[in-house]
């Protein structure tokens, strides 16, 4: 398997872990092919995947798809519920999540799209809340995160390493984040981000920035948010 | 003095509630047993040796009474019966005692000799393998400490023999732990074939204290690729009077980057032991099988605990650098 970032293996805390895997996020070209991201996936790993479904319509095609292919090569298995195209109410939505239990280990939401959290109790620990980057009005510090876990106290935490830096570049912020919610953490969404905060391949720079925080995050997944250099 | 798992609770800020709790109930259990013991006249080479969750610190309400009284040789062993029966006898006096399972491992008289120096080939049965296993990963003594040190004394000198090596594991105990975890792994399956019967229990405890058990010895004994050979009779010796959690929250809080996983990983276990205090869960767990088990948002709730468990032992065991050489140089042949 190539290494899954630009850093030279010998200085990549990415290149030793184990396990990680891609979301299925940045594959643009595959949207609605869920085969086609699945194979994709796979070149990069097998351990570990975030299958998403970022769009709300993309929500019940993935829940399909799931239920008519049980069986898939990964270890762990996420699925990144909707961020954009919300139509649905929160309740009516959290039934459609929930009929992924069973299907995948956890379910990543955005706690700025979380309009009610009330209905989300139902997923308990199947539900995995995300920490936000600098474009969002909330859900990227520990004060914005801390009352969504009170409202949801089985919920879990995805650190984003890179959303903590477009907050804070000092990572100060990410070791709060993981101070506050350690005991939380289901696993964490790696790479680097533009100038206008979208995911881009992990850089060697930020690697080494990120390394002190991904250190502490050594038993858990980690998915790459970008193209690893296998997919170009 | 602060214990290593509550070294790790203040350091990563990740409380350990039912394990603490259950260290507790522990202590006072075996306070009332050896209290009940010291009026016994038995043979001066004997001793009460817990084992089971009491022995490894962790015990809740309900948990059996496993110890075997260990003898220093057969020729005791007429007399022991009724040795035996008089410990069977005092023990159960206590309001919290629970008769030890039947399989006929505990609550039976053990011969020193065997446990010493049958390891391996035939005499080694299965008894015999997790008798010794039990004694060095979770035992501790209800009666006369000295005997039950002079004994682990004699079965660590047995394994740390003319093949050991400074700064290496020593791989004739390493396998023996080996071993006795993969036979604990085909056992279930065995037992799985004669017949769904405790599947869920079985399972549960494979999942998590299973694995506990032989993290916490596996850990220092990997650990002795540190110390030179006159060393690891007492480092070992140390360390196995220590209860298991205590050995892994140590492994863990070596170095700064394993903090994190390392208190998730007792986390889950904590979780696993808060959720096996209840009856409920006991009940139901008691009720699965494979089927079934699909089904119960208990076990699904488990086996993600085990999960837990398990990457983050994974992560501490083949974190790069030294530790992942060890483990790639000798857990695998």
């Amino acid at each position: 398997m190539a290494p899954p970032t630009l850093t030279p293996v010998d200085e990549s805390i990415v290149a030793k872990h184990s396990p990680y895997g891609v979301s299925t996020g940045f594959m643009w070209d595959e949207r609605g092919r869920w085969d086609a991201q699945i194979e994709l996936a796979s070149q990069v790993s097998t351990t570990a995947v975030e299958l998403s479904a970022l769009s709300e319509e993309e929500v019940e095609p993935l829940l399909e798809y799931l239920r008519r292919t049980p069986s898939l090569p990964f270890r762990f298995k996420s699925v990144h519920g909707p961020a954009k195209n919300r139509r649905l109410e929160e309740s009516e939505l959290v039934e459609v999540l929930s009929r992924f239990r069973g299907l995948c280990d956890a379910i990543v939401m955005h706690p700025d799209t979380m309009l009610d959290l009330s209905p989300y109790k139902a997923l308990g620990s199947l539900l995995v809340i995300e920490n936000m980057d600098a474009r969002k009005t909330g859900g990227g510090t520990v004060r914005e995160l801390e009352p969504v876990f009170e409202q949801l106290p089985e919920a879990r935490f995805c650190f984003d390493v890179a959303h903590a830096c477009s907050i804070d570049p000092s990572m100060d912020l990410a070791e709060q984040l993981l101070d506050a919610f350690a005991s939380r953490l289901s696993h964490v969404h790696v790479s680097s981000l533009d100038e206008d905060l979208h995911h881009v391949s992990l850089t060697p720079e930020d690697e080494i920035r990120f390394t002190p925080a991904l250190s502490r995050c050594l038993d858990v997944p980690w998915i790459l948010e970008a193209p690893p250099p296998i997919l170009g | 003095m602060e214990s290593p798992l509550e070294a790790l609770e203040r350091r990563s800020g990740i409380r350990f509630p039912n394990l603490l709790r259950a260290r507790d109930l522990s202590e006072n259990k075996l306070t009332a047993r050896r209290q009940a013991l010291e009026t016994l006249d038995l043979v001066r080479e004997s001793s009460v040796v817990y084992v089971g969750s009491i022995g490894r610190a962790e015990a809740i309400e309900g948990s059996d009474d496993d110890f075997m009284l260990l003898v220093e040789n057969s020729s005791d062993l007429p007399n022991e019966p009724s040795g035996l029966a008089l410990v069977n006898q005092t023990l159960g006096t206590l309001d919290d005692f629970e008769a030890p399972g039947s399989q006929g491992v505990f609550a039976a008289p053990v011969v020193r000799a065997h446990l010493i120096e049958n390891i391996g080939l035939e005499a080694d049965d299965n008894s015999n393998t997790t008798r010794r296993m039990l004694f060095l990963l979770e035992s501790t003594w209800a009666s006369n400490q000295l005997y039950y040190e002079e004994t682990l004394d004699g079965i660590l000198e047995r394994y740390i023999d003319q093949s050991v090596k400074d700064f290496r594991p020593p791989r004739f105990i390493l396998n023996d732990m080996i071993r006795y975890w993969r036979t604990m792994c085909v056992d279930f399956a065995g037992k799985e074939y004669q017949g769904p019967e405790k599947w869920g229990v079985r399972n549960a405890k494979l999942r998590t204290s299973r694995k506990i058990l032989f993290a916490g010895g596996l850990l220092p004994v990997l650990a002795c690729a540190g110390i030179r050979k006159e060393e690891m009779i007492p480092y070992l010796k140390g360390e196995f009077v220590t209860p298991p959690t205590d050995r892994i929250a140590s492994a863990f809080l070596d170095q700064e980057e394993t903090i994190d996983a390392g208190a998730r990983t007792l986390a889950a276990y904590d979780k696993f032991l808060g959720l096996l205090s209840t009856a409920e869960a006991r009940n139901e767990l008691e009720t699965l099988d494979r089927n079934s088990a699909d089904k119960s948002d208990l076990f699904q709730q488990i086996k993600k605990l085990g999960i837990s468990i398990e990457s983050g032992l994974l992560a501490l065991l083949f974190q790069p650098g030294d530790s992942a050489d060890l483990s790639r140089n000798y857990l695998v042949f």
